[in-house]
């Protein structure tokens, strides 16, 4: 950066003060543009999948209605998401609270099977001590690569689990998975906009499994 | 497809307010009592970015049942504390309230009722209802993260401190306020506190008795306000 030797009698319309206005304008721009990136792929996101959230929530209210509870799963900010989903569920704004937990909030599990057995393990593990064939499990990646993921959804294949991925690009290794029933894809590159998307996607799922949860305790009640 | 929301506009400033703090040394402190999940994220976000090549940055989620605490023992002066919360959340407000005592910055976000004036350093708001406004907290929170990285290559901005801003007592425009103090300790005459720059004695004989963790505007040595309410 260079700047007039006697800038500094001037500090208000020195080469630098004029910079960071520059700056701030090219962030905020900035911002806005990647807000809007955001809202499309949202968008684009939503409609694509409305027929697959339906028919995952109606999946997910059979198993709930069966006695069945959600185990939510990820790493780092997609570990975060799955928290935020288990509370979703779990302690709803309003509607009817379904049992579900993160298996990424522990950090005495996380560490104890991450250092007695590898970082592989750390959710399948937890689906063996506590997950059975009526639960569900939810699983984020943005790659769709994770192998911890991969390996909690191939132990729920084995314990008769229904199974839902959260994936993003074009799907990685979950898009093909065979021991995911409902795989969700954000299809971005960007880590940041998937993980955007897929929070809007599991509270899409939210609202139908909520409006499943009515229709269907409606049925139960004039039975 | 709908214009961004202001709110997208006003991350810019918060952007480089926090990425000068960081490169000053700060510790962001991340805290959402009502949605945990939040602040943990923020914190992966800066201490293991998803950019291989973005520097880590230290930064910390308060979930434990007393953030006052917490971050009263913890956060030291420059620091800054993020809360992501509704406008009514106690907890929230109060560590905000006294985060000048502690000499950090703040940043607020939230949707809903806006909060009042003033309650942060940066108010990062979306006019939504909060029960349905977790999809758009975490695109905020990434794009401060993503500005912030971009401001932290602009080394030259990140030092400059602009005459225009106000930056502690011997500001121009503000060396006649008081400056917001926390108090440690105190007897009738006297008490210990703490303000941004560090620990100091001062007079309470304007103001009566103060119990610690009070909040006073003191002023040439010498408590003038008490931030408490009557008769608490």
């Amino acid at each position: 950066m260079t700047t007039e030797p006697t800038a500094f009698l001037y500090p208000f319309i020195d080469s630098e003060e004029r910079d960071k206005e520059g700056l701030l304008v090219d962030l905020a721009r900035s911002a806005e543009e990647k807000w809007g990136e955001s809202d499309r792929l949202t968008a684009e996101t939503l409609a694509r999948c409305d027929q697959q959230v339906h028919d995952a929530a109606a999946a997910i209210v059979e198993r709930v209605r069966d006695g069945g509870r959600i185990f939510t799963f990820g790493n780092g900010g997609s570990a975060t998401d799955a928290g935020a989903a288990a509370q979703q569920f779990s302690s709803p704004p309003h509607g009817e609270a379904v049992p579900a937990r993160s298996l990424a909030d522990a950090p005495s599990i996380l560490t104890a099977l991450a250092n007695d057995i590898g970082v592989a393990a750390v959710f399948s593990r937890q689906l063996i001590a506590c997950a059975g064939r009526a639960d569900v499990a939810v699983g984020f990646s943005t790659s769709g690569g994770s192998e911890n993921v991969l390996a909690a959804f191939g132990e729920a294949r084995r314990r008769g689990m229904l199974t839902i991925g959260f994936s993003g690009y074009e799907g990685g290794r979950m898009a093909t998975c065979p021991d995911i029933d409902h795989c969700f894809i954000a299809r971005s590159d960007s880590v940041h906009r998937i993980q955007e998307a897929q929070a809007a996607l599991l509270d899409a799922l939210w609202g139908a499994v909520q409006q499943e949860l009515a229709r269907t305790s409606f049925q139960e009640a004039s039975l | 497809m709908t214009p961004a929301p202001a709110v997208a506009r006003d991350l810019a400033p918060a952007a480089l307010a926090l990425a000068r703090r960081f490169a000053a040394g700060a510790t962001l402190w991340c805290l959402s009592p009502q949605w945990p999940s939040h602040a943990a994220h923020v914190a992966v976000e800066f201490v293991h970015p998803v950019i291989v090549g973005k520097q880590a940055l230290p930064a910390e989620a308060v979930t434990a049942p007393d953030p006052v605490a917490v971050l009263r023992a913890n956060v030291r002066s420059g620091d800054v504390i993020l809360a992501i919360s509704d406008a009514r959340n106690h907890v929230v407000a109060d560590v905000l309230r006294r985060a000048g005592a502690w000499g950090a910055d703040t940043i607020w976000v939230g949707a809903g009722e806006r909060p009042t004036a003033g309650a942060a350093g940066h108010v990062l708001w979306l006019d939504c209802d909060a029960a349905g406004a977790g999809p758009l907290f975490v695109r905020i929170y990434h794009l401060l993260w993503e500005l912030a990285h971009v401001c932290l290559e602009h080394k030259g901005l990140l030092a400059a401190t602009d005459p225009t801003e106000c930056d502690g007592p011997v500001c121009i425009t503000c060396s006649d306020e008081g400056r917001l103090a926390e108090v440690l300790s105190a007897d009738d005459d006297e008490a210990t506190v703490r303000t941004a720059e560090g620990r100091e004695r001062v007079d309470i004989t304007l103001l009566g008795p103060a119990r610690p963790g009070d909040l006073l505007l003191v002023h040439a040595g010498t408590a003038i306000t008490s931030l408490e309410e009557e008769g608490r």
